[in-house]
């Protein structure tokens, strides 16, 4: 296990040099000037438009780009943005505040959904099941933005119980926003486990462990739980990966200032040092996330080695 | 028994966020007429906690490189000008300085007022500008705001490297400044109130860049502390040695980023959680005077809206009928009322409603009038083919221009029209390199208020916004006698320059923007002044 963690983490690094390539080369490919983007519609003069171009390094061909922005993150200086901010600046600032949002909308998607999913394996057919039926399919079929919308409105606005916006109420800035991200991967893990239970509860060897005379509580949470995590696992994995980035919709109505608003921002201003660092850091993330679920997978189920 | 529990509470549940529902209509109702403002406030009613205005994503804090709003409403706080705006009347009122003065408009004489310090103790002389100045000019630093000393004798040496100073700054003691310009230009008391021309104290060019990320100003409020990503912390400079200091003693602006932010500011003033937002989105003007009654403040701004004819072209460039059949197509009301909920203004002149040389009736052509649009495009000879019309794109443009060309189709009967939607950069891009073939969006708005600047940098052959190719040498030679006139006769010489662009039209006015302020019910006195700046520092909290 230990070599086979260590394999995957020596791959690590040619996958995370060929992202930065790659992401470089797209935003060197991005149509019109960035300084200029900057000046907004009153024009910059030419010499004023040539020192920043030379500030920014913009005049250079772009392997020379390149290597200079590879020879500073070796070194852990990721660049800066246009207004002179270093990129591992705002890595510290905004990392953070993504890694607590998707803390809550995970803790969120396991608690409720795994509750709801068991629940509703047990009590199959029966009025509660269906009632999570009815509410998970709504909650796939809801724009986020919609949901967000609403709690904002009827949460913040109406009962005024949490802030609308923003961090600064610490831990319950994260309730609203990590609700409405969790919400719709939630209904997705009350299905999955749902089905798995249901599947694994049907198993001979369920038959057998209750033929033991194994408590009912212990065969569903040693036996048939078990089995049925396996997918959730992964889909959770899949989902911690995707939420580090794909925030940008939920951060940017509830104003969380995390990473996804930044590469937004970042890629509107064509600013590629803030792009490469934030993707780079984000491949990696993925990386070990995917790592961690096979390790899980594994430990889960021992059929499934790594050897 | 434990089912029955389960039902019971899920219907409950259901029932609360119906109820919830259905009272958020009422509650709506219910606050506006509730809202008594009484407009008289004492000293001693007033508030120790902060007030919270909108902030978004600053690019820089130094005034000499910054040219948007965002970082622009925290440095009219920190930094104070030779002169700023009056928010009521417009005009130009010294400031740090006690005179700024004239005999022909083109040597000027500055004199410092005694005892203006920075936050950090030092006092503010005729250097901190002088240096300040030749800083931004210099090429070298790459300062974005380094075009607004074009006119001072010396820049062009400046920029071609033969001078390291502009030689038309002159320090004739540490509290008087002499600027001689390389034109009689009478507006200049205006642009003066730029924040290009803010001072800076020494340590700034010790590390510029950190400097713009945390500036020690000589305004009415000190930068406590800045976090690009949450807020900024001003407070109250007490030692400031202007008139009218800062009404709260405490400002934070709120950082709202991304594409929602202007919709969640919104909602955060309706929850009470910011106190006042400017620029209130489109999607909530239908329902903003129902949301906050009272508590709703629409001022009349300079942001114009016109499109960009590309005069380079053959097709429009010879072809004065087709232009002004264009623009005489156009049904601005109906769009405003459709599109905007009447929150705009109809354009029908140049220069804007915001200064007093504002003529409603400038334009002649710029009203609806189908059948006279119909006869100038047929002695136009009518257009072939498919017209392109230019937009930049994520910028909610896509509607109103659908509309105009709709409105073209109808009258004029021009069948295809192609969109090209670009995003901001290369549009730009596009403009610049004169390679549009129809019609573009623009926007002007004025940096400082003079119908000098409603014209100079758009239309003057030379000018840095001319996206047109525009190039009447009548038009340049009445702009520079306007800016050498006395200021007496400027606005009547202005207006002439202004109907010589009429007459061409290069352009097709659409409308003036409206901007629409929300607040809560603890603060008052909520101004915006005719540049959109929220005047933040006469705003006070009540609680």
């Amino acid at each position: 296990m230990a070599r086979y963690a260590a394999g995957r983490v020596a791959q690590f690094v040619p996958i995370l040099l060929a992202a930065t390539l790659l992401v470089h080369a797209l935003v060197f490919l991005l149509p019109g000037d960035p300084v200029q983007s900057l000046a907004g519609q009153r024009p910059l003069t030419d010499e004023v438009r040539a020192a920043l171009h030379a500030r920014y390094g913009l005049d250079s061909p772009f392997l020379i780009r390149y290597l200079r922005w590879l020879g500073g993150a070796l070194t852990g200086d990721l660049g800066e943005t246009f207004g002179g901010r270093s990129v591992s600046s705002i890595l510290a600032s905004r990392f953070p505040v993504t890694m607590r949002l998707a803390i809550v909308a995970v803790a969120v998607e396991v608690m409720i959904g795994g509750v709801a999913g068991v629940v509703t394996a047990l009590r199959r057919n029966r009025y509660l099941d269906n009632v999570v039926l009815v509410a998970t399919t709504v909650l796939i079929a809801v724009p986020v933005f919609v949901l967000a919308y609403l709690g904002q409105l009827v949460l913040g606005v109406r009962l005024g119980w949490l802030p609308i916006s923003g961090t600064a109420a610490g831990w319950r800035s994260y309730v609203l926003p990590g609700v409405v991200i969790g919400a719709v991967s939630l209904a997705y893990v009350v299905r999955l486990l749902r089905a798995g239970l249901t599947d694994a509860l049907a198993q001979p060897y369920i038959l057998t462990a209750r033929a033991k005379g194994l408590p009912e509580r212990r065969v569903v949470t040693r036996h048939a739980l078990r089995n049925a995590a396996i997918p959730v696992v992964t889909f959770i994995g899949a989902d911690l990966g995707a939420l580090m980035a794909g925030a940008v919709v939920t951060e940017g109505i509830f104003n969380i200032p995390g990473i996804g608003g930044e590469l937004f921002r970042a890629l509107q201003a064509r600013e590629a040092a803030v792009i490469v660092g934030i993707v780079t850091v984000l491949v990696a993330v993925f990386l070990v996330v995917n790592l961690l679920v096979d390790l899980a997978t594994a430990w889960l189920d021992p059929r499934t080695t790594h050897e | 028994m434990r089912r029955r529990t389960a039902r019971t509470l899920i219907f409950a549940l259901t029932m609360t966020v119906l109820v919830a529902g259905c009272g958020a209509q009422d509650a709506a109702v219910t606050t506006t007429e509730a809202d008594d403002i009484d407009e008289v406030v004492d000293d001693d009613q007033q508030a120790d906690s902060a007030l919270t205005a909108f902030g978004c994503t600053v690019q820089t804090l130094l005034p000499q490189d910054s040219r948007e709003v965002c970082g622009g409403r925290i440095v009219a706080q920190v930094f104070s000008g030779l002169a700023e705006l009056d928010p009521v009347t417009g005009e130009p009122v010294p400031l740090v300085a006690s005179s700024i003065e004239t005999e022909d408009a083109t040597t000027w004489t500055v004199k410092l007022v005694d005892g203006w310090t920075f936050h950090n103790g030092e006092p503010v002389t005729a250097r901190s500008f002088v240096d300040a100045w030749n800083f931004t000019a210099d090429p070298d630093n790459g300062m974005r705001n380094a075009d607004f000393f074009a006119d001072i004798v010396g820049y062009d040496e400046l920029q071609s490297g033969q001078s390291e100073e502009l030689s038309g700054l002159e320090l004739i003691d540490e509290m008087t400044i002499e600027i001689t310009l390389q034109e009689p230009f009478a507006p200049f008391l205006a642009k003066l109130t730029d924040s290009a021309f803010y001072p800076l104290p020494s340590i700034a060019y010790e590390d510029i860049a950190a400097y713009g990320r945390q500036p020690v100003g000589n305004g009415r409020y000190e930068l406590m502390s800045f976090d690009p990503d949450r807020e900024a912390v001003l407070q109250r400079y007490e030692a400031w040695a202007g008139p009218n200091p800062g009404e709260t003693k405490e400002i934070v602006f709120i950082i709202y980023t991304g594409d929602a932010a202007l919709q969640t500011a919104y909602l955060d003033v309706q929850a009470g959680a910011l106190d006042v937002l400017e620029d209130v989105p489109a999607e909530n003007l239908t329902t903003v005077d129902d949301d906050f009654g009272d508590r709703v403040v629409r001022t009349p701004t300079s942001s114009f809206t016109f499109l960009g004819l590309p005069m380079y072209d053959e097709n429009f460039g010879d072809n004065a009928p087709l232009r002004q059949a264009l623009s005489l197509a156009i049904d601005r009301q109906a769009i405003i009322e459709s599109i905007f909920d009447g929150g705009l203004e109809p354009a029908t002149a140049l220069i804007p409603p915001v200064l007093e040389s504002h003529r409603a009736d400038a334009c002649d052509t710029c009203t609806f009038d189908p059948d006279r649009a119909v006869a100038l495009f047929e002695e136009a000879g009518g257009w072939e083919g498919p017209m392109t019309v230019y937009f930049n794109s994520g910028s909610g443009h896509e509607e109103w221009v659908e509309a105009i060309t709709n409105q073209w189709r109808q009258v004029l009967g021009i069948d295809t029209f192609v969109y090209q939607s670009m995003e901001f950069a290369p549009y730009l891009q596009t403009l610049e390199e004169f390679e549009a073939t129809g019609p573009f969006r623009l926007g002007w708005s004025l940096a400082y208020l003079s119908p000098e600047y409603a014209l100079s940098d758009v239309y003057r052959s030379s000018g840095g916004a001319n996206f047109f190719g525009y190039d009447n040498e009548e038009f340049d030679e009445a702009l520079e006698f306007a800016n050498a006139a006395d200021p007496g006769d400027a606005d009547e010489l202005y207006q002439v320059a202004e109907d010589i662009v009429l007459d061409d039209l290069p352009v097709i006015p659409l409308w003036y923007g409206v901007s629409t302020t929300v607040h809560t019910d603890r603060v008052r006195n909520v101004t915006v002044d005719a540049t959109t700046y929220l005047r933040v520092e006469r705003i006070r909290v009540v609680d």
